[in-house]
């Protein structure tokens, strides 16, 4: 049965694991603070900037080493796989988000300095975890199938890279539209987007390696033509939005106004420096490519998870698709994803159509995965929290 | 979601006279057909089809369904939840309480289909013709993307042989043209997306064989009872449009065991129906039914579904037996209770006997009035029976529990298992037997899901490659040197230009590493 002290430590390590990535957080988005944009249009940390981006490294890296510790010891003490309900399914979201924004975002792009967002968006999965705790316990038997580990895990993973491609998709719509306008401003015969460029002709690196290697010169004055793109965009408008929207959610899932305070303070936070970051995104068009490479990874996986959940389904309730409201629910976000990578090869679509399509994929496949199981009734329910 | 509405009428004929892209340029229905069909196969209405799919699954998410869950339908029709009836007639008006029933979605599935097969036929023919083509002679290496220029030791004839096994090994198709070896790969990148789109036909073809040739139906057994493999036997029935009375396979099936148990914060551990299913009155085979492990006879698929307590009850007026039965019990929401109301007599319509029944699996009787605990699990069970007596309208096609209740029961008595009851100053008698269970099973035919699991296996071979691959050419030209040959390997590549840049990189290391080539410094072109 559950052995209440392996349940104890998992729980420990947790919200060690928490900590742990709020600071490695906090440290990413010091290392966006110390950036610059030297005269040769690099963006470039300064030496300061490189040690505590390094820190966060460090951080992030050993958190996710705990964290992966507590989601083990948390399958040992219950005796099954661990993402058999919600605190455990949000948890492992933000644990393979955090690996892919480590090892895809960081290490493969180079896009070190965006590492910040994705922890901010994998301490929000944990916060909801936290939300819905449950104790480690045994599982009914409608789950109690190897299909557990196939549906589920797949379903798991897919979501998990979703996270960094939702981070990358909207990341990508705040630096288009800074780009627009700067070209708007600036009388630029260039049509302002990255994006249409990109299609005619790939960018000659997608791995800016000169990022860290001319990291030691001294902050000299930042060129302005960069820093335009940060006035070109309301900073009221980048806390204001996401604390409004989180307050919202907030308020109408838990209706406690002070949760919602400090969500929404955190929302705010997150906003301005998504402000604060934007002369320092990549251009738009590798932030494009980033996201489509991404959700592209991830699409096959949702599209397995969805046929493993209909042979379970069969297996389970004798009937492989029912339009049951989460098998609607993931019919609705792989419909959307499927749009989403047609619109990018659709001409009139590529671009911020198909951004914006992704980003609202995403949103159906939280709506999927929250909403469903918490408020609307289904077969699915028992899954709950 | 705007799905051009110019389209939708005309669309069947439009499919059914596809007469390809180019029709002749006259005015009229004709051309209306043509622009129509143009209109249906371009991509941006394939997206707004989608849109207009996600869209309906939204509303479907939103708004309960009949086939999904009929009482909370029942409910929005008759006003007691929802926006009110006004509203849900509107609804129904629209088929929103089906929406994958409905005429529009079925509409909405057409269309798409036939902008599929609008985009599709041209693509085969094309795909066919590319793939059939041998890679083509390059010229202008200088102005493609990549081109990397070495000289070698070996004879041009040497080099080239040399630099064919590598992008053999490589998996290159390649042909020698002159001097010059040309190199494709990357074909899977299109064949993985029309088998992937190819896929959504059989999808199509299972999913409707299922619905057509298909039969679902519910049926609930109390231990030591059976039922027939025929339609009369089911409480519930879905059969498909051509399954046909005579499709049922007429096998007993006797519940011989049900088992539930349970860990120690009462969540359930498993459910176990056991069954023997007979064949011509001769028993065949003894199984056990649980979650997850369905049992498979003769095509018909049994699954455990539900379950209940069933107390063995005989009711006697004198030595007269009135009621000798396993009767089953629904679970009282929110309680840990099973309740349900026996027809005892029913013949004469006023002077009818029912028997309302009440079961707490965990029941401690504290002066004389049960405690109910939370143990689910009958360790300790009461049996309340409450006697009604009288005009109570049984006879009228009604649920039971549904009978006329004009005042308090006659009488009301608590048993414990194996115990009997004097009822009303002893003119009738109530004996609990002993508990058992009921079992629910679901038993199904679907024949078409080896076509959907091989339609979604295609759909994924497909779709990784569509995803990944990309496709790329490569030119080898050697030419004479005083040393020995000038080499020249350029590339381009249609997608994927990223990948494509680290992929030719190390194909020129290969290359150089295999011909032993040094970089021709002056002839290297910048990239």
């Amino acid at each position: 049965m559950v052995n209440e002290s392996l349940a104890q430590t998992s729980n420990t390590l947790f919200n060690v694991a928490f900590v742990g990535y709020i600071v490695a957080m906090v440290a990413y988005f010091f290392r966006l603070a110390f950036t610059q944009v030297t005269a040769e249009n690099q963006v470039a940390g300064t030496a300061a900037g490189r040690r505590v981006g390094l820190t966060g490294t460090v951080l992030a890296s050993a958190a996710w080493l705990v964290h992966l510790g507590s989601v083990v010891t948390r399958g040992m003490a219950a005796g099954r796989v661990p993402w058999a309900n919600m605190y455990e399914y949000s948890s492992i979201l933000a644990l393979g988000a955090v690996i892919v924004g480590l090892v895809v975002v960081q290490r493969r792009f180079g896009y070190g300095h965006l590492v910040g967002f994705v922890l901010a968006a994998a301490v929000l999965s944990m916060t909801t975890g936290l939300l819905l705790f449950t104790e480690a316990g045994p599982v009914v038997p409608a789950l109690n199938s190897y299909w557990i580990k196939i549906h589920v895990a797949a379903m798991m993973s897919a979501s998990s890279i979703f996270i960094v491609g939702f981070v990358a998709t909207v990341l990508y719509l705040v630096k288009d539209t800074a780009e627009r306008r700067t070209a708007d401003r600036s009388g630029s015969a260039f049509s302002g987007s990255t994006v249409g460029a990109a299609q005619a002709q790939a960018p000659a690196d997608a791995r800016p390696e000169g990022y860290e290697a001319d990291a030691g010169a001294p902050g000299g004055p930042a060129v302005a033509g960069p820093l335009v793109q940060r006035e070109a965009l309301s900073p009221l408008l980048f806390p204001l939005v996401p604390a409004a929207v989180v307050a919202a959610f907030v308020l109408i899932v838990w209706r406690t106004p002070g949760i919602a305070i400090v969500a929404a303070s955190v929302a705010a936070l997150l906003g301005t420096a998504s402000w604060y970051a934007v002369p320092y995104l990549p251009p738009a068009a590798r932030l494009d490519n980033l996201a489509y490479r991404t959700i592209a990874f991830a699409f096959p996986v949702l599209t397995f998870g969805v046929m493993a959940g209909a042979i379970w389904a069969e297996e389970s309730w004798g009937r492989y698709w029912g339009w049951d409201p989460k098998e609607t629910g993931s019919f609705f976000t792989w419909v959307l994803y499927a749009a989403y990578l047609h619109a990018r090869s659709t001409h009139g679509w590529r671009g911020r159509r198909a951004g914006w399509i992704g980003g609202i994929a995403f949103v159906a496949l939280m709506i999927t995965y929250y909403a469903v199981n918490l408020w609307i009734v289904g077969l699915h329910s028992y899954a709950g929290v | 979601m705007s799905v051009p509405t110019d389209t939708t009428p005309r669309t069947d004929a439009a499919a059914s006279r596809s007469t390809g892209p180019r029709l002749p340029d006259i005015p009229g229905p004709l051309e209306t057909l043509g622009s129509a069909w143009r209109r249906l196969r371009k991509m941006s209405t394939a997206l707004l089809l989608l849109f207009a799919l996600a869209a309906a699954s939204v509303v479907a998410t939103v708004i309960p369904q009949a086939p999904v869950t009929p009482q909370s339908v029942a409910q929005w029709r008759a006003g007691t939840a929802g926006p009110g009836t006004a509203v849900a007639s509107g609804l129904d008006a629209l088929n929103l309480f089906d929406v994958f029933g409905s005429w529009w979605f079925a509409v909405l599935v057409v269309l798409l289909f036939t902008s599929l097969t609008g985009c599709l036929l041209p693509r085969y023919a094309a795909f066919a013709r590319v793939v059939r083509r041998p890679p083509a002679a390059g010229r202008n290496f200088g102005r493609l993307s990549h081109a990397q220029t070495s000289t070698t030791e070996l004879a041009p004839e040497e080099a080239l042989a040399r630099a064919e096994r590598l992008l053999r090994r490589r998996r290159f198709r390649s042909r020698r043209v002159g001097r010059q070896l040309a190199a494709e790969r990357g074909h899977w990148r299109e064949g993985g997306s029309l088998l992937f789109h190819t896929a959504f036909y059989l999808l199509l073809l299972g999913a409707v064989i299922g619905k057509v040739f298909g039969f679902t139906g519910q049926v609930t057994i109390p231990e030591g009872s059976a039922f027939a493999e025929t339609r009369i036997a089911y409480d519930a029935a879905e059969p498909g449009r051509w399954w046909d009375l005579s499709d049922h396979r007429g096998f007993v099936v006797t519940l011989d065991d049900f088992d539930v148990s349970y860990f120690p914060n009462f969540v359930p551990r498993d459910f176990v129906s056991t069954v023997t299913i007979s064949e011509q009155d001769e028993p065949v085979r003894t199984e056990t039914v649980r979650v997850n492990h369905p049992l498979h006879h003769r095509g018909m698929n049994l699954y455990q579904s539900s379950f209940g307590m069933a107390p063995h009850i005989i009711v006697r007026a004198g030595n007269r037996v009135l009621l000798d039965e396993r009767f089953m019990l629904a679970p009282a929401s929110g309680q840990n209770v099973w309740t349900g109301t026996a027809k005892v007599k029913f013949d004469d319509p006023s002077q009818q006997i029912a028997l309302d029944l009440a079961l707490a699996p965990d029941a401690k009787l504290r002066d004389g009035q049960p405690v109910l605990g939370p143990d689910p699990a009958p360790r300790n069970p009461v049996l309340v029976g409450s006697l009604y007596f009288g005009e109570l309208g049984l006879e009228r096609p009604v649920p039971a529990s549904q009978f006329r209740r004009s005042g308090p029961p006659v009488d009301t008595t608590m048993l414990r298992p194996g115990k009997t009851a004097q009822l009303a100053e002893g003119s009738l008698s109530v004996e609990f037997v002993d508990l058992g269970y009921w079992s629910g099973l679901q038993v199904s035919h679907q024949p078409g899901r080896w076509i959907l699991l091989a339609g979604g296996l295609l759909l994924l071979i497909g779709l990784v490659p569509s995803l990944y691959s990309y496709r790329r050419r490569i030119w080898v030209e050697a030419g004479p040197h005083p040393n020995g040959s000038r080499v020249t390997l350029a590339g381009v590549a249609l997608q994927r230009k990223t990948a494509f840049a680290d992929e030719f990189a190390a194909l020129d290391e290969a290359l150089r590493r295999e011909l032993d080539a040094h970089p021709a410094a002056t002839q290297e072109r910048p990239h």
